[in-house]
């Protein structure tokens, strides 16, 4: 695989690119779906091709496919260089912009214990129909799916620069929802062993089937939960929660290319320009988001992005204040920075690399604070736990999220579950009125596996962390 | 294709049924009147699903040479040799299908041949345009095209082509923005510069927008943002849902649901959405009326589910055409008293599938009218609204177009928004 990715950038170079890089990518997936008791599907699937990515003539080209004979890869490499040439008709003036780097050179590995793949299918299977059992008994239950889901991908790159790796990653996913329903409605309930770069020791650490009861009686009483009033709440939301509203909130704000315009015409753009950097107050003094592709089993940990830059660990976000972005080797410049953070990734092979959010999440609090103090002092709030309702505008100010799981707080103690609701907020405002994070005994890390952006769309990974906070006086609505 | 054939020969028992395909397409985007970013793709794959009796599995791969199709085929039959019996699986189609196939263009070759500079070209006469009238033009156009073909253990054969090209346009200048999108199987239909200029003349309009207190307004959705909207309404048409309990169509199958001025149907040979003859089990399409005069008329069987409830399958909609009456979008805002233009909209979520209601944002052109005429640009708003309650305040519908749907502009009553935003 190397021999061919030195092949693609030696074509390229030949034909006039003044930089190349090819990634070969070599990806096993595994899914098993269940309904309720019965295996709705299996499906493996192994997806192997090269990309390579030419800046020739000052504009940017790239070309794949799945044709990995030398000819082939020869194609596709003068394929980029062409495209390349046609990018030149409307070029920036001094061409593209591209930030130095020291060629990255190794190997590397997600550590795990067991692999997935050897898991037997029969086990997979085997589980996900006991925990549709458990779940079908709760009375009121009439639906459970499952799914399981596992990734190893592995990847050759080189650029013209003298860099040349591999990476070798592993993800594994499992998760399951109980729907029950009644005469007027249906609500469901989720539990999930979040996606995450390791092996099977990561479903087998998750409660998955002993669980399996809770997360059905949870789903029947969503049914007769107490309806919320509309107005202003505290809330305290837990880190599956949290993961979404930093993703949407704070992680695709942060990103360098939107925040420059380069997706404005799909994906947005974002409130938090260039000319705000170091002075922008995004929240609270106890806002502190820390962007970091070494986290061990995250999703965005990959030795080095696909501009071939290593994994770092960076604030974007310090005591409320916006200070940094997430980049690439192309756009960094844009705010006076050396060197990207390595925020620069493709989906696939067949994906042109563009930048992705990285491992992205909340630091915990410094002072001592468990879940249990925090609720304590809560006179009238909301407790909210697991995704929902989720949207955002185009340049990431106003919000609306839902939740899975909803119970109130009445001083200082959890009540029942609350029917569905959404709470709607600006972006700072938001951040603003957060008041208490817990400390990092509470702080948990969840995958978020199915981020889309770019033209054509690609799906990226990534994982945010926080530990339970509490926002002030936030607007809440009934579902 | 000839990779079917390899992998059936490969099959040794049972039920096989194998999909193979091959795709080729360009994508250009520009940022700021310059092309940001240039990709030529091509893909291929194969999948095979093997079945003993109820026991099912599927391989795919991108490795189309015969020892990987027989190595895809192999392990499929492991998988279903190891795996449980799904009660709701169903025996391939035979040949007796291919017969109700009826055909539909939906290819042009001068969409394939499209080449990156000519893409190219367009867009940087676009972005040329654009510039002299001191905006910023955001954007991207792709062309490509797909073969794929399915075959089984029961001797179905079929085949379809089809191309597609895309043009969408984001102009901004100032605190304006404006979008246009073009989309059609033949890239004749589809022209960046125009495209470019309907986003222009938005984005002029659009600037300097004021504050707009949150409420009910009429509005008037042009077809991106009906599209955007009705497909969370039409999501749902699932049979067996909805016999579950789980859809908010339960029980609703011949009733009245919607305004008497809404049907939905599908159509494959529809020129304006042409898709292929069958779907992905080889079953025929044919032209359904999911809603007609706002009655639920049919609802999406599986085949398994079909024969459970003694109905004919229809497979998933290949499209979805909203009818309407060809109210031109001016003559809608000229019957408005005080209301709202919405260009597009975005982030659109279900809040409650069950009811069905969902949230979204408008985006890049938001304008008031008053007594009939465009007021000026107000800023972008959040809506909370329920999609069966918007499609029973339908007042006036326009001339359907390709969007995500074939569907017209629409205008509304008592659509609800219930925040801003500050742009």
């Amino acid at each position: 695989m190397k021999d061919l990715c030195q092949r693609a950038i030696g074509v390229a170079k030949r034909r006039g690119a003044s930089y190349a890089d090819a990634r070969i990518l070599d990806m096993r997936n595994q899914s098993v779906f269940t309904e309720d008791r019965r295996v709705s599907g299996i499906n493996d699937s192994d997806s192997i091709g090269i990309g390579v990515r030419v800046i020739a003539g000052g504009a940017w080209g790239f070309a794949s496919g799945p044709d990995l004979t030398k000819a082939g890869v020869e194609r596709t490499a003068a394929g980029a260089v062409e495209v390349a040439k046609a990018s030149g008709l409307a070029r920036a003036r001094r061409g593209v912009s591209w930030a130095d780097e020291p060629p990255a050179r190794g190997v590397f590995r997600t550590p795990f214990t067991v692999d997935p793949f050897a898991i037997p299918v029969r086990d997979k299977v085997g589980l996900l129909l006991s925990i549709g059992n458990e779940v079908l008994r709760v009375r009121g239950v009439k639906k459970c799916h499952g799914w399981m889901w596992f990734m190893r991908e592995r990847r050759w790159f080189a650029n013209t620069e003298g860099a040349e790796f591999e990476s070798d990653v592993v993800t594994s996913v499992a998760q399951y929802s109980a729907t029950a329903v009644d005469g007027a409605t249906a609500k469901t309930r989720s539990l999930e062993a979040h996606p995450a770069n390791a092996g099977w020791e990561h479903i087998n650490a998750t409660p998955l089937l002993a669980e399996a009861r809770r997360v059905g009686e949870e789903a029947a009483a969503k049914l007769k939960g107490k309806p919320v009033r509309a107005g202003r709440r505290d809330l305290i939301l837990m880190p599956l929660h949290l993961a979404l509203t930093m993703h949407e909130s704070i992680g695709h704000a942060t990103e360098l290319d939107r925040v420059l315009g380069m997706e404005e015409s799909l994906a947005g753009s974002s409130f938090a320009t260039t000319d705000k950097l170091g002075k922008l107050r995004y929240g609270s003094k106890l806002m502190n988001i820390v962007c970091d592709n070494t986290m061990p089993h995250g999703l965005a940990t990959k030795g080095w992005d696909d501009d071939g830059v290593a994994g770092q660990r960076w604030p974007v976000i310090r005591d409320g204040i916006l200070v940094d972005y997430q980049t690439s080797r192309e756009v960094c410049g844009a705010i006076g920075a050396k060197r990207s953070h390595g925020s620069c990734r493709a989906d696939s092979w067949g994906s042109i690399p563009i930048i992705r959010q990285s491992n992205i999440g909340l630091e915990p609090g410094l002072k001592p604070l468990s879940l249990d103090e925090l609720i304590a002092d809560t006179k009238d709030g909301i407790l909210i736990d697991g995704m929902g309702s989720f949207s955002i505008d185009q340049k990431r100010l106003n919000f609306q999220f839902g939740g899975d799981c909803f119970r109130e707080i009445r001083n200082g103690k959890v009540g029942p579950l609350l029917k569905d609701l959404t709470y709607q907020a600006i972006t700072t405002e938001f951040w603003g009125a957060m008041d208490a994070v817990c400390d990092r005994r509470f702080w948990r890390p969840f995958g978020v596996a199915n981020c889309g952006k770019g033209d054509p769309g690609q799906t990226a990974r990534m994982t945010h962390g926080s530990a339970p906070a509490r926002f002030r006086k936030i607007r809440v609505s009934p579902a | 294709m000839d990779a079917v054939g390899v992998a059936l020969r490969a099959a040794r028992v049972g039920d096989v049924t194998v999909s193979a395909g091959q795709d080729s397409s360009l994508t250009t985007r520009m940022a700021d009147n310059i092309i940001t970013q240039n990709v030529r793709q091509d893909g291929r794959w194969l999948s095979v699903t093997c079945a003993f009796g109820k026991k099912h599995g599927s391989v795919s791969t991108s490795d189309l040479s015969r020892d990987a199709i027989r190595g895809a085929v192999r392990r499929a039959e492991e998988i279903a040799r190891v795996t449980r019996p799904d009660p709701e699986h169903m025996p391939p189609l035979g040949r007796a299908e291919m017969r109700k196939y009826v055909p539909s263009t939906s290819d042009v070759s001068a969409t394939l041949a499209a080449t990156a500079g000519q893409v190219a070209r367009d867009l940087a006469r676009a972005a040329r345009e654009v510039g002299k009238m001191k905006l910023r033009l955001s954007g991207a156009m792709s062309a490509g095209g797909s073969v794929w073909a399915i075959g089984n253990s029961a001797g179905l054969r079929a085949c379809h082509r089809s191309t597609n090209a895309e043009v969408h346009m984001t102009a901004l200048g100032g605190d304006g923005s404006g979008w246009a999108q073009e989309t059609s199987h033949d890239i004749a239909d589809v022209n960046a510069g125009r495209a470019a200029a309907e986003a222009a003349r938005i984005a002029v309009l659009a600037r300097h927008p004021k504050d707009l207190a949150p409420g009910n307004y009429t509005v008037i959705m042009k077809p991106a943002a009906a599209a955007e909207l009705l497909m969370f309404a039409l999501w749902p048409f699932d049979a067996k849902a909805a016999d579950e309990g789980h859809s908010y169509l339960r029980g609703k199958l011949g009733k009245k649901v919607f305004g008497s001025n809404f049907t939905v149907r599908s159509d494959h040979t529809d020129p304006r959405s042409p898709d292929s003859p069958f779907g992905g089990d080889g079953l025929a399409r044919r032209p359904m009326h999911w809603v007609r005069n706002g009655v639920v008329e049919n609802l999406v069987y599986s085949r398994f589910w079909a024969k459970k409830k003694r109905k004919a399958p229809t497979g998933w909609p290949p499209n979805h055409i909203v009818e309407g009456d060809g109210t031109s979008v001016d003559a809608m805002i000229a019957s408005t008293e005080h209301g709202l233009l919405i260009t597009r909209f975005w982030y659109v979520r279900y809040i409650d599938s069950m009811l069905p209601t969902a949230t979204g944002m408008t985006r890049d052109g938001l304008f008031l009218i008053r007594n009939g005429r465009i007021a000026g640009p107000v800023r972008q708003m959040r809506f909370n609204v329920n999609t069966t309650g918007v499609l029973n305040s339908i007042e006036m519908t326009g001339t359907p177009e390709r969007a995500w749907m074939v569907v017209p502009a629409l205008k509304v009553r008592d659509f609800s928004f219930t925040s801003g935003t500050r742009f």
